[in-house]
């Protein structure tokens, strides 16, 4: 366990200001960027920058869902439904993590990040809405006002099996690597589901919480929580997505797309270039 | 349930969550900024580590309180296929917490 000083907790209380900031914006946990940064930049073991992770994953699910709900951005049945599966996966990621080599988890996710981005990319203009308002968005679709087109988005569930898969697979990555599992299912949702990317963030922050609880109560059992180093990590990151927030309701879609994109390719190269070491 | 029934349970829903995730994000974000700051300033000590503790506990509850509330309102709407659900989550939550229970060595 790292030693605890005033200068390190400074330190990641920036960095969870950094990750919040950009995890908000994307509908990601932070984790993606916070979990690199621990374990490369600082040197952390893996668990502990993962446990760290998770608990910063679940301040900001709580902190942005509780900014949006009532405005009916969140698909909470969906949400629900998908969350018996992504907590599945992240307990049985929680009680293998310690099983599994890192390395050849860090090479699949390179993989899979790769892969998600080059989809987020090909499918850019895309929106998969139902432009009549009337329409019923069936039992678990929805509908929500959108300022950025001053529009009603409606929108119906498909390829419902997808995203039961991508959400198991999204709460198993979720407590191996310590992010929240965004990275994974707000792609898929968006493009083989008919979710438009906004709800599908959202819904997927709204998630996240539940799923990083799944797998973050595992590692704290374990011990591998340092909670002077969590508190820093999750006041920075609270303070990182209260900015994200007000920023991400003026950013465009198409922008967030392409952003969303770089930041997976990012990723995938961190993580190749660890796992292949 | 008409259409209009079952919308206004769910704005209901979405915003008792809301106060339930308020409610427990800023209670912990209270613990914990006390907890570091004393920290930080003094050091280690008992009342500071309690505070630290009491933050973390309280951030992992919230998500757990959060599915409590949404099993409450969907049994008393009486959607039991949303019930169901959000009770299998609650019992998946609930099975994480036996294993950490379970990883504790100090047990």
């Amino acid at each position: 366990m790292p030693a605890v000083t005033p200068a390190l907790a400074a330190i990641i209380f920036s960095a969870g200001a950094v990750s919040g900031t950009l995890g908000a914006l994307l509908g990601l946990g932070g984790g993606v960027f916070l979990v690199p940064f621990l374990n490369l930049v600082l040197g952390f073991p893996f668990g502990v920058a993962a446990a760290i992770s998770l608990t910063t994953v679940i301040a900001t699910s709580s902190t942005v869902s509780a900014g949006r709900a009532g405005r009916q951005l969140i698909n909470m049945r969906l949400g629900m439904l998908l969350e018996v599966a992504t907590a599945g996966g992240s307990f049985l990621g929680g009680i293998t993590a310690h099983l599994i080599a890192q390395s050849l988890l860090q090479r699949l996710f390179g993989i899979v990040a790769a892969v998600v981005a080059m989809i987020m990319l090909t499918r850019l203009r895309r929106r998969n809405v139902i432009l009549d308002p009337a329409a019923d968005p069936g039992v678990l679709g929805g509908r929500y006002y959108e300022d950025e087109s001053a529009t009603t988005v409606t929108y119906r569930v498909r390829r419902l099996p997808v995203a039961i898969g991508a959400s198991f697979l999204a709460g198993n990555v979720s407590s191996l690597l310590g992010i929240g599992g965004g990275i994974v299912k707000v792609p898929i949702l968006n493009a083989w589901c008919g979710i438009p990317l906004r709800a599908a963030a959202a819904t997927s922050a709204f998630m996240i919480g539940v799923t990083a609880t799944a797998g973050g109560v595992i590692y704290y059992g374990r011990g591998q929580l340092e909670p002077t180093l969590a508190a820093a990590a999750v006041l920075g990151v609270q303070i990182g997505s209260w900015g994200g927030m007000r920023f991400g309701a003026t950013a465009s879609a198409k922008w967030l797309k392409a952003l969303m994109a770089v930041v997976l390719f990012v990723v995938s190269a961190m993580m190749f270039a660890r796992g292949g070491r | 349930m008409t259409r209009g029934e079952r919308h206004a349970g769910a704005l209901r829903l979405e915003r008792m969550i809301g106060r339930v995730l308020r409610a427990g994000v800023t209670t912990s974000s209270v613990c914990l900024a006390s907890g570091l700051l004393w920290t930080m300033a003094e050091g280690t000590s008992a009342p500071a580590r309690l505070l630290l503790q009491t933050g973390i506990v309280v951030l992992l509850a919230t998500p757990v309180a959060r599915v409590v509330v949404s099993v409450a309102e969907y049994v008393v709407e009486r959607d039991w296929g949303f019930a169901t659900l959000t009770a299998i989550v609650l019992l998946e939550l609930l099975a994480s917490a036996l294993a950490a229970l379970v990883f504790n060595r100090r047990l």
